[in-house]
């Protein structure tokens, strides 16, 4: 990378970057992402223990950069003082992902940002918290179909009412983290990647459909599904967290590109696994989740209100994304083009044996 | 209007504020957490007058008629006091307390303040358990049990729940003396005690660390545990916990001198088996037919409760809330009876005991002991 490259950035190659989450599936991509953009002297925060060893042989890549691994939870107020000790940037991609239940959710979302950026507040050297949210906040109910999806749509206003503990934590964390910029001057940038893929997350995701129900229900239709490969989104986050002048920008993360729905499902059942899939047309998905919302408020929650409108403008409904901001605004694009990315992807899939 | 409040606001305090909503004549006046974001995150979602950080403040500004403790286990016994001592009728999750003696004082602290108390066993008031009671009282079984069988199993999975403990050498459950047993088995346990009649049963513990974990590295959660449990001369019972075997189940079987029952709490089902058994191939050919109309017939239920909308996963806890405000409000006896809470505790704390013995066992002569009793039954 060349000086005038690093000029455009707020810290140095030697100035101390902290990444929590760092053995996850973006953030071992960030901070292989950040070594070989030259900055040398990184902490590692991860609540595996297997994060020594692995980092440890990242390391061994890169002779002269300080790699320091620190293991702990950040529910421990105590672990984060340490670990934001010194720390000019911090990546904070840390969170709670797979919890059904809210509270769940919102305690290793919300209650660890919180601590994070307490401990950042009592040290005063961080010059920005860049803090990885989702597009899972987006409500994209007051939109008409096929309209753009960009930074300046509204969030969800009413998280709890769409039965997803993760949209409702994200939700969370962007308020606490925006708060906290406000009223005590950290400097954050917030970057909401869309659906993150690649070789170790290879699920299929739910904007596609849901195996919920033991068959295949395709729901997408000719949607164009938000995808971002793993390494252009830790790409991204990097340099929404490096550049000057971006302070309290708000960054969605989406490839170019981008496949439909049907699209995607057909290449992945000839590229990975063939299995059944029923396509639901936008408005029976749209009255399904009309009704199991109805019922599910009829019977008090004696079904859970998984699938209810607002799920369905979030995840079903045709949209089209932009990237527009973040390639203006932080010089980000994709180095992995869609098609290849979709290739890796199931190639990993294969191997992994992984089906829907 | 029963005013309620909620201390603690984790995962299980999201069941308490979702039922406590359904049943008529009552408010969540306030809850708490000393984790101020998680009291506001409840008070948000759910229909809730204010929320605090400190339970003094609760207590003596929301004024609550009934407090419900949903933190962990380590806190019950201080809250409760707490809690009794400002004049709250209180409602602790399980485990009730971390030992016996803990539940005997608050029992006592309510007895002489005349307010109630009752445990979070509501797996107990779940439709077919209930039904199951009420077929018991009717003299069903012929008499006192002679044997039960209580299952709690546990599917230990990485994420949730059980990932977080695992990870994490510092949480909270680690620290409880029976650490995870202690923060699932009361269900299973109290099952058993419910139908036992002496004060001190004779209990045998065996416990160890599953295969699974310890390919994992863990080596203090005893995630297996087999005990018996037995009256002098009269009511045994088994109990059994386990994460690895499959089916995962959780049922219990209680057999008289007459007949027997078994339910499935997962199936939601409950069946009876006749003690007299018919003449040659007919008990091979009829009484598979009966049992399967008892199940085609618990199905129907199932079917018809859930159309009544009164199939909630956590429809016993609802059960046992509503009943509580109840003996509350009408001044009558409490659901769970507070020698069953008691017995449920000493035995918990008999378990623990011999867990412990046998880990300094294990300690001194690195293996784990057979519990003196299985080793003579063993070598029988």
């Amino acid at each position: 990378m060349s000086q005038n490259e690093h000029d455009a950035f707020i810290v140095s190659r030697d100035d101390l970057i902290l990444v929590t989450g760092a053995n996850g599936f973006i953030g071992s991509r960030l901070v292989k992402s950040l070594l070989d953009r030259g900055y040398r002297n990184l902490r590692c925060f991860s609540r595996s223990s297997n994060a020594v060893a692995r980092f440890e042989l990242v390391a061994q890549g890169y002779p002269g950069a300080r790699l320091e691994v620190v293991q702990g939870n950040l529910l421990s107020r105590d672990d984060c003082r340490i670990i934001a000790k010194d720390a000019a940037v911090v990546f904070h991609l840390a969170a709670g992902r797979g919890e059904k239940l809210i509270p769940d959710a919102f305690v290793n979302s919300v209650v660890t940002t919180r601590n994070l950026l307490e401990a950042c507040l009592q040290h005063k050297c961080v010059m920005r918290f860049v803090n990885v949210s989702s597009f899972a906040v987006y409500t994209n109910a007051q939109k008409r179909q096929w309209r753009m999806l960009d930074e300046s749509c509204p969030v969800e206003a009413y998280p709890e009412l769409r039965g997803d503990a993760y949209c409702f934590a994200k939700v969370k964390q962007d308020e606490i983290v925006i708060e906290y910029g406000k009223k005590f001057g950290i400097p954050n940038v917030i970057v909401r990647p869309g659906y993150v893929y690649g070789p170790g997350n290879q699920g299929i995701t739910g904007r596609v459909g849901i195996g919920t129900f033991g068959v295949f229900l395709h729901l997408g239709g000719s949607n164009p599904i938000p995808l971002t490969y793993v390494d252009n989104c830790a790409e991204a986050i990097v340099l929404a967290g490096l550049k000057k002048g971006v302070d309290g920008e708000v960054f969605n993360i989406v490839d170019d590109d981008l496949p439909s729905s049907r699209q995607f499902l057909r290449l992945y059942k000839r590229n990975v696994k063939h299995f059944k899939s029923i396509y639901l047309p936008k408005f029976v998905s749209y009255g399904l989740c009309y009704l199991w919302e109805r019922y599910s408020s009829w019977s008090e929650r004696q079904l859970p209100p998984a699938f209810n409108r607002r799920v369905w403008h979030a995840f079903w409904k045709k949209t089209r994304y932009s990237n527009e901001k973040l390639k203006v605004r932080v010089g980000w694009s994709p180095q992995v083009p869609t098609e290849e990315g979709i290739k890796r992807y199931f190639e990993a899939c294969r191997r992994g044996g992984r089906s829907a | 209007m029963l005013k309620v409040a909620i201390v603690g606001c984790g995962r299980i305090a999201d069941a308490h504020a979702s039922q406590i909503q359904r049943i008529r004549g009552c408010e969540i006046v306030g809850v708490c957490d000393s984790e101020l974001l998680m009291a506001r995150q409840l008070y948000e979602r759910f229909p809730v007058k204010r929320y605090f950080g400190e339970l003094t403040k609760l207590l003596s500004e929301a004024r609550p008629d009934v407090v419900h403790i949903t933190t962990p286990g380590q806190s019950h016994f201080e809250i409760a006091n707490t809690c009794l001592q400002s004049g709250c009728h209180v409602y602790v999750e399980k485990p009730f307390s971390l030992h016996e003696d803990e539940a005997l004082k608050l029992i006592a602290l309510a007895n002489e303040r005349g307010l109630k108390l009752t445990a979070g066993h509501d797996d107990q008031f779940r439709h077919a358990a209930r039904r199951m009671r009420a077929l018991i009282q009717s003299g069903f079984l012929g008499g006192r049990p002679v044997h039960m069988e209580s299952y709690f199993c546990y599917e230990l999975g990485l994420g949730g729940y059980a990932g977080a403990i695992l990870s994490d050498k510092q949480h909270w459950v680690r620290r409880l003396p029976g650490q995870l047993l202690q923060n699932i088995i009361s269900h299973g346990i109290a099952r058993i005690a419910e139908h036992l009649t002496t004060e001190s049963p004779q209990v045998i513990a065996h416990g160890f660390v599953s295969p699974l974990l310890k390919s994992m590295g863990e080596s203090e959660i005893i995630d297996e545990l087999r005990v018996i449990i037995s009256e002098e001369e009269s009511t045994t019972a088994y109990f059994t916990f386990s994460s690895q075997m499959r089916p995962s189940l959780h049922q219990f079987r209680i057999y008289g001198p007459k007949n027997g029952l078994i339910i499935d709490q997962d199936q939601e089902t409950l069946i009876k088996l006749r003690g007299s058994k018919l003449t040659n191939y007919l008990e091979q050919f009829v009484t598979p037919a009966t049992v399967g109309r008892q199940y085609f017939a618990n199905t129907l239920k199932n079917v018809k409760t859930f159309l009544a909308r009164d199939f909630h996963p956590k429809a016993g806890m609802k059960y046992l809330i509503e009943t509580f405000y109840r003996s509350i409000v009408e001044d009558t006896p409490v659901p769970i009876p507070y020698r069953e809470i008691l017995l449920t505790a000493k035995i918990m704390d008999t378990i623990f005991a011999q867990l412990d013995q046998q880990r300094s066992l294990v300690q001194a002569h690195g293996q784990m002991p057979l519990h003196p009793s299985f080793s003579g039954l063993r070598h029988t």
